[in-house]
């Protein structure tokens, strides 16, 4: 009878009773991953992309258990490969032939688990090869401009005529429009979708459009196309058909900036920047705190910056606390109503109360004396904090792992993106160097004998 | 010409009805015809393959397709965060059948407006019943219940409506369902083939879990942006911008952690159904959080810690991985450059060259910066961004970005929501569109999976007025009639 719950075990009746909390860390077990299945296995994915957007959405397969190829410039590869923060981080080497070079931190997290092969599209001989491929995979994505690969017949017109249940990815920045041939990156998407004009302080307090440190909407764009080409998955096991998505990352950026779109639509009105406070919602923003937490410390990241904290008292209760233990009461009596203490003006008055009081003191000491009233505040965190904070490591979002070939990796990634509790993300090695799979795919998978694959080797066509 | 009237304007009210899309339509200028764009096509000698590329995926077609996730069928129940709002949406689009619960007295998201003004809440056509616009953009093709899980009786209908479910979503405080017992270990008794989802902060369990105030109020975002060192790594350096005065660590202007977890959990829960359908017939249990789901996007910055124990700094619009990759002030605004092999950091030169000849020799014959890994140190930047600004800074936004554009250089100027909203290629695809809701018309961003052969995602309608599909839902999945509906209606279970 639908409603009713019937444990069918002993062990299902203890499963039953254990505290919630706890329940929880068992279903999801961290550190034991690597003994559940894959979610996606049996998936065999090409992934011809560069940089981060389009090999994240490979690198979601990937972590969900699919077979993943990256196909690469041969002793060359991914641009990526070749980018790492002030030039500083680099794991060797990136190719057989070249010891010295290595593959940089800025390829870090988007190509994990995978397959890496070489191959240069351009030379005839080997788009039969890739055809093979093509014969032999459940779909790919590239990020070439438009009309490249369709010059190279290597488009979803002649690949789903060798594929008929062929999934297709074209990303990039723009796709079919007057901007069809335009580049994109992460950043230009930030810049052109209206989420930079969003982000950073207000022009009135000095601030000008802000870009998101991270590649975020690259990331979160990879995210997506990934959750396009699950749907079309499904949809294939229905009706045994491939697809093409031609997904533009720029679009990723408008999609997320919440309210906008409908306000500007509806009342002409333009969203500005709001800095570290929040449009909808006071108090709930970042204040500034007169003393670091860590004057002595070496690093500057430490000794000038651990002075933020995030405040959230946004109901009336809170905001009543609030005031109180800060010495502000005035403001409780000026600002009772939400609505009055979230008009601008309020704000600024709000915000700028709390900072005065936080003048004298340090970051952990707000922290300290809010938490200690029962109201919501977080020090803005560091990487090193982050690092060393254990609610990550006990969830095992944040752990050091033993790559195959570079060793002891401190990874972030991945087994954060969500936990499963039967088909969990893995991470199991977080790249290879360029081509290291070319005898693995060349000649176990496509029968290819090793005297050619040495033979495209030698002429650097793989 | 339209018709001149005589209106009197007191007060910010009285303007808001001269804007309505219905009097002042978007776009304000019309897209750019097919044969317009047929030109740009033409650069690379691609009008056939561009022409067969929109005959097959174009944005116009997606009605005469079907629908991806037709058949499964999706329960959202949450408050106050975007994170579950976005990833029911999206399965929403995809094509799953989506219901949104909401407790009797509705989310109290539907009640957030910028600065509290409720001049910039829409009303129901019907009811004349209010709701603000963060809310309404995240219901996309959702239907509304409502049900109060407190209730036994309430928590009696959850588990008859799980039953049918494929998809559970839960946005509520953790441990929130099960002690009432409508978590995952309950529903995936009734129903093994259930995936359950809980999308929230932080966490259900570990030392940092999802908690609420003393006073009972939720942790919203940017909390998960704050702790995970993405708000610490934003924003401008005091080098650049005096501290207090924008040199600080930044927020996203959105609810960005939110919005990610609402990605990977999409993600994941399609993963899971595909593993049910396709290998054992099970469902299973799934967290995202916002905090981790943003943390694993956060490029490589916590590994690098790892690395040499660096703690990333704040470089504002600049990007320490890559040379050209920033944006820069010009004329009227900002303008993004990117470009970081050799190609296109010479044709970049290239192009600045033309108006500003000095750009080659100050640039380009610098032998310190030839080298692509040293162009990232922090003076080559300086100077880089020094002089590709004294370029700039004569000339705008749009002038820029087509000078660019004859290199094939990914530029583009940072655009306001206005002209996001008005941008040519945004109008032509569209990735803004408008569609005729229960509120009136409204403008919003166009999914970035509809552009598929196949089976495109698509919006149906956006904003549901709370409660309105009570009597339908509650008749199909549990079999009540309306009399019963109202009887619990008026026992505020429903």
């Amino acid at each position: 009878m639908a409603g009713e719950i019937r444990p069918k075990s002993k062990e299902e009746l203890e499963e039953m009773k254990i505290p919630y909390e706890e329940y929880c860390r068992k279903a999801f077990d961290p550190g034991n991953e690597h003994g559940k299945p894959g979610a996606l296995t049996g998936i065999r994915w090409l992934s011809c992309t560069m940089y981060i957007f389009t090999p994240h959405s490979a690198a979601n397969l990937a972590e969900l258990g699919a077979e993943v190829i990256k196909i690469e410039i041969p002793r060359m590869g991914d641009a990526m490969r070749h980018t790492s923060p002030f030039n500083e981080a680099y794991l060797y080497p990136l190719h057989d032939t070249r010891p010295m070079t290595g593959t940089g931190f800025g390829f870090l997290n988007a190509n994990p688990n995978e397959f890496y092969l070489s191959m240069d599209y351009h030379i005839p001989e080997m788009r039969e090869v890739f055809y093979n491929l093509v014969r032999q995979a459940d779909g790919l994505t590239e990020l070439y401009r438009p009309s490249t690969f369709d010059k190279w017949k290597m488009s979803y017109r002649s690949l789903s005529q060798i594929n008929p249940r062929f999934i297709y990815v074209w990303g990039g920045g723009f796709g079919y429009g007057p901007k069809v041939f335009g580049g994109s990156y992460d950043i230009l998407a930030q810049a052109h979708a209206g989420f930079a004009s969003i982000t950073g302080m207000h022009e009135h307090m000095g601030g000008h459009a802000t870009k998101s440190s991270n590649w975020v909407m690259d990331w979160n764009s990879g995210s997506m196309i990934a959750f396009g080409v699950l749907g079309a998955i499904h949809w294939r096991r229905k009706t045994g058909l491939g697809t093409m998505i031609e997904f533009s990352q720029v679009q990723t950026a408008a999609m997320v900036t919440e309210y906008a779109v409908p306000l500007y639509g509806r009342f002409g009105i333009v969203r500005q920047r709001w800095g570290n406070w929040d449009t909808q919602l006071c108090v709930h923003g970042i204040i500034l705190c007169g003393k670091s937490d860590f004057p002595d410390a070496q690093n500057p990241q430490d000794k000038f910056d651990a002075r933020y904290v995030m405040v959230s008292a946004f109901q009336d209760r809170d905001f009543q606390e609030l005031c109180n233990i800060t010495g502000q009461k005035q403001l409780f009596d000026k600002y009772k109503a939400h609505k009055d203490r979230v008009e601008a003006l309020a704000q600024v008055e709000v915000y700028l109360a709390l900072e005065k009081w936080a003048a004298d003191k340090t970051r952990s000491q707000v922290v300290k004396a809010l938490t200690d009233a029962g109201i919501l505040a977080y020090p803005v965190m560091n990487d090193r904090e982050v690092y060393e904070s254990p609610h990550y490591r006990e969830r095992g979002t944040i752990r050091w792992m033993d790559d195959p070939l570079y060793g002891d990796i401190l990874n972030m990634s991945g087994y954060s993106t969500g936990h499963l509790s039967k088909t969990p993300r893995k991470v199991s090695w977080i790249w290879r160097p360029v081509g290291a799979d070319n005898v693995k795919i060349y000649r176990d998978m496509l029968g290819y004998p090793l005297s050619k694959v040495e033979e495209w080797y030698a002429k650097a066509w793989i | 010409m339209p018709e001149k009237r005589n209106v009197e304007i007191n007060s910010r009210q009285d303007t808001l009805a001269l804007i309505t899309p219905e009097i002042r339509p978007w776009p304000v200028s019309p897209p750019p015809s097919p044969e317009e764009v047929k030109k740009f096509y033409g650069k690379r000698k691609a009008e056939e393959f561009c022409q067969w590329l929109e005959d097959t995926v174009g944005f116009q077609y997606s009605w005469q397709k079907p629908e991806a996730l037709h058949g499964f069928k999706v329960l959202d129940i949450g408050l106050w965060r975007l994170g579950h709002k976005f990833v029911s949406a999206l399965l929403a689009q995809a094509g799953t059948e989506t219901i949104s619960i909401e407790p009797p007295g509705g989310d109290p998201m539907r009640q957030l407006t910028p600065f509290g003004r409720e001049e910039y809440m829409v009303a129901d056509k019907e009811t004349g019943e209010k709701c603000g616009l963060d809310f309404i953009h995240e219901m996309r093709n959702k239907y509304s219940v409502t049900l109060d899980v407190d209730t036994p009786e309430g928590q009696e209908l959850f588990r008859k409506l799980a039953v049918h479910a494929d998809v559970v979503i839960d946005g509520m405080l953790p441990g929130y369902m099960d002690e009432r017992g409508v978590g995952y270990r309950q529903l995936s008794q009734i129903n093994p083939r259930l995936v359950y989802c809980w999308v929230g902060l932080k966490g259900q369990w570990g030392p940092m879990k999802d908690k609420v105030s003393k006073f009972g109020q939720w942790e919203l975002d940017p909390i998960a942006q704050a702790v995970n060192s993405y708000i610490h790594n934003t924003g401008f350096p005091q080098d650049q911008l005096p501290r207090g005065k924008g040199g600080d660590p930044t927020r996203a202007g959105c609810w960005l952690a939110d919005y990610v977890a609402g990605t990977q959990a999409a993600v994941n829960i399609l993963a899971a159904l595909y593993w049910r359908d396709q290998f054992s017939n099970e469902g299973q249990f799934i967290e995202v959080t916002a905090a981790e789901a943003l943390m694993d996007i956060l490029d490589f910055d916590i590994s690098w810690y790892g690395f040499n124990a660096s703690i990333k700094g704040r470089t504002g619009g600049w990007d320490p991985n890559l040379n050209q990759y920033e944006w820069n002030p010009c004329r009227d605004g900002y303008m993004m450059i990117g470009g970081q092999s050799d190609r296109l950091w010479y044709r970049i030169g290239m192009c600045i060259e033309r108006d500003y000849p000095q750009f080659g020799r100050l640039i380009h014959e610098d032998p310190f910066l030839k080298e692509v890994g040293a162009r990232n140190a922090l003076h080559a930047l300086i100077k880089t961004y020094s002089v590709t600004t004294r370029w700039l800074r004569d000339i705008n936004r749009i002038q820029a970005e087509e000078k660019l554009m004859d290199y094939e250089i990914a530029a583009g100027p940072i655009l306001y929501i206005d002209e996001t909203c008005e941008f040519p290629h945004f109008k032509y695809r569209p990735w803004v569109y408008t569609t005729e809701s229960d509120y009136g018309t409204l403008l919003y961003a166009t999914s970035n999976n509809a552009y598929q052969q196949r089976a495109p995602h698509r919006l149906k309608w956006m904003g549901r007025r709370l409660g309105k599909d009570n009597y339908e839902i509650y008749k199909r999945y549990v079999g009540m009639g309306p009399t019963t509906v109202d009887e619990l209606k008026g026992k505020g279970v429903i």
